[in-house]
């Protein structure tokens, strides 16, 4: 009986866990409002050596691009519902326009688009996962080029 | 001189033969002139004595012969290696620990597979965690190209474009790298 | 097996006198006292000869019977009724140098105060009693210092008396 006893105690101890779990990532992905969008300016060159510190937590992912220095020239975030446009704005008189549509299985889907004034430039559909970013390598700049990091989290 | 609170504290060990020399004259001369001390010796020894004898009077009457036979027993029993095992094994895996240890571990691997979520590539490099997917891509006549970086699986989309009024050789761009 | 049972022989007595101290029915502590021989028997190719053997025996019978103890689920009334029963039964005479009917309840009194020790306690008390062994053998098989066992032995003496204090005067 004792061990029946302790049995069934773990097991209801385990099954109210799993419901816990469940219920909380039901939670999760019905709540979501919106996400917040974190968009990285970057400038790459080969002018000098220097590293942003400011960059440390991206740098296996810029070393992958073979330049040299890497120079962290603005950092911009919003908070952004669902389906509603949010614009940053690029130097050089250029724009990136993202809109996110939904979240699904721990990933995110957006629409991005980047413009030079009123031409677009890029315009795409992608899926990125939850608190993940990706790049876009867009216009030269200052001797370099520009590297925008575009990180989403949901909201 | 010692008091008689330290003669007392000391009494028992002096009757074990453990103090020394010198502590163990100390109480002698104490005791020859302390009836107070020397009836707390008396008291102590009755107590070892009866401890002695009643441990003995309880113990008494025990034969070999059966005592023996019960200790054979356990040997000729003979046990093989699987019991031995098992007796070895059985504090490990006894019931009520089994019975905790089950549901633990089935928790334990769905939290190390879930740590994945928040550690992306923790469990064996990065190779899943970071995939995006593109659905569509328009560079509106711009030269496009997409990779996936080798080491972090990052998505790099790069745009190509040879502007008017660029100069071409404005600073040194990254080795064979495009830019607008 | 001959030469082993020798060393039964020569010991048993002790052993289960030692054990019967510490768990105080006569039954388990005859079926301790068997196990612990077993497990020597077992373990005897594991002796170094490194302490002398009856300090390594014991070790084995105290080490099971403060285990056995620990995990106990009896009643401690049943004990003492156990030992009453065994007691009466057996018409025992007291050899103390009291008269029969004070040594009876000495005695009782005696074990009951010895029950009401931990299991550490009463292995120090009993293998002093039983044995007259030394501070640094008793150490040896418990696996704690002479001075804990100077400590041990000083408020167990010091336990009894105040129980039995009308018993020894």
């Amino acid at each position: 009986m004792n061990l029946l006893e302790n049995l069934a105690r773990a097991s209801l101890l385990f099954s109210l866990w799993l419901l816990v779990l469940t219920a909380d990532l039901g939670a999760a992905e019905r709540g979501q409002t919106g996400v917040q969008l974190k968009i990285d300016t970057i400038l790459a060159s080969n002018q000098n050596d220097d590293f942003d510190p400011r960059l440390s937590g991206m740098k296996n992912q810029l070393a992958e691009l073979k330049y040299r220095s890497y120079r962290l020239l603005k950092e911009e975030t919003q908070k952004v519902p669902w389906q509603a446009n949010a614009t940053f704005d690029i130097p050089r008189g250029r724009v990136l326009g993202v809109v996110p549509q939904e979240y699904r299985n721990d990933r995110v889907s957006l629409k991005v688009r980047l413009l030079e004034g009123d031409k677009p430039l890029l315009d795409t559909t992608l899926t990125i996962r939850n608190r993940r970013n990706f790049l876009l390598a867009g216009p030269a700049h200052e001797g370099g080029v520009l590297i925008l990091s575009i990180s989403v989290t949901t909201q | 001189m010692m008091d008689c609170e330290a003669i007392k504290r000391s009494l028992g060990t002096w009757l074990d033969g453990a103090l020394g020399p010198l502590e163990a004259e100390a109480i002698e001369r104490h005791l020859e002139v302390c009836p107070l001390c020397l009836g707390e010796r008396t008291r102590l020894e009755r107590l070892e004595a009866s401890l002695k004898s009643v441990l003995e009077e309880r113990a008494s009457g025990i034969a070999f012969e059966p005592f023996w036979g019960g200790v054979r027993q356990r040997i000729e029993e003979k046990r093989s290696r699987h019991v031995r095992l098992s007796d070895w094994a059985t504090p490990v895996f006894s019931p009520q620990r089994l019975a905790w240890a089950i549901p633990l571990i089935i928790v334990f691997l769905i939290g190390l597979f879930s740590l994945e979520g928040f550690f992306p590539g923790w469990f064996g490099g990065q190779s899943r965690s970071n995939l995006t997917a593109v659905e569509s891509i328009d560079a509106h006549g711009l030269n496009v190209a997409l990779f996936r970086q080798s080491k972090t699986k990052t998505l790099v989309i790069w745009l190509f474009q040879h502007q008017e009024g660029e100069d071409e050789s404005s600073g040194e761009s990254g080795q064979g790298q495009p830019s607008f | 097996m001959a030469a082993f049972q020798e060393l039964v022989a020569r010991y048993y007595h002790k052993v289960f006198m030692v054990v019967l101290g510490i768990f105080n029915h006569r039954e388990d502590a005859m079926e301790l006292a068997q196990e612990a021989f077993f497990r020597a028997y077992r373990k005897i190719k594991s002796f170094k000869g490194g302490s002398a053997f009856y300090t390594w025996l014991y070790r084995i019978a105290v080490n099971l019977s403060i285990d056995f103890k620990r995990r106990q689920r009896r009643n401690p009334m049943e004990l003492r009724e156990a030992m009453d029963g065994v007691m009466e039964e057996r018409g025992e005479l007291g050899k103390d140098p009291y008269s029969d009917v004070q040594g009876r309840e000495l005695g009782r009194r005696l074990m009951a105060a010895i029950n009401d020790l931990t299991p550490g306690h009463k292995a120090v008390i009993v293998l002093r009693a039983v044995e007259g062994l030394s501070y640094k053998e008793i150490g040896q098989i418990l696996g704690c210092s002479e001075g804990t066992v100077m400590s041990r032995l000083h408020y167990a003496r010091k336990k009894l008396q105040e129980k039995l204090a009308p018993f020894l005067g």
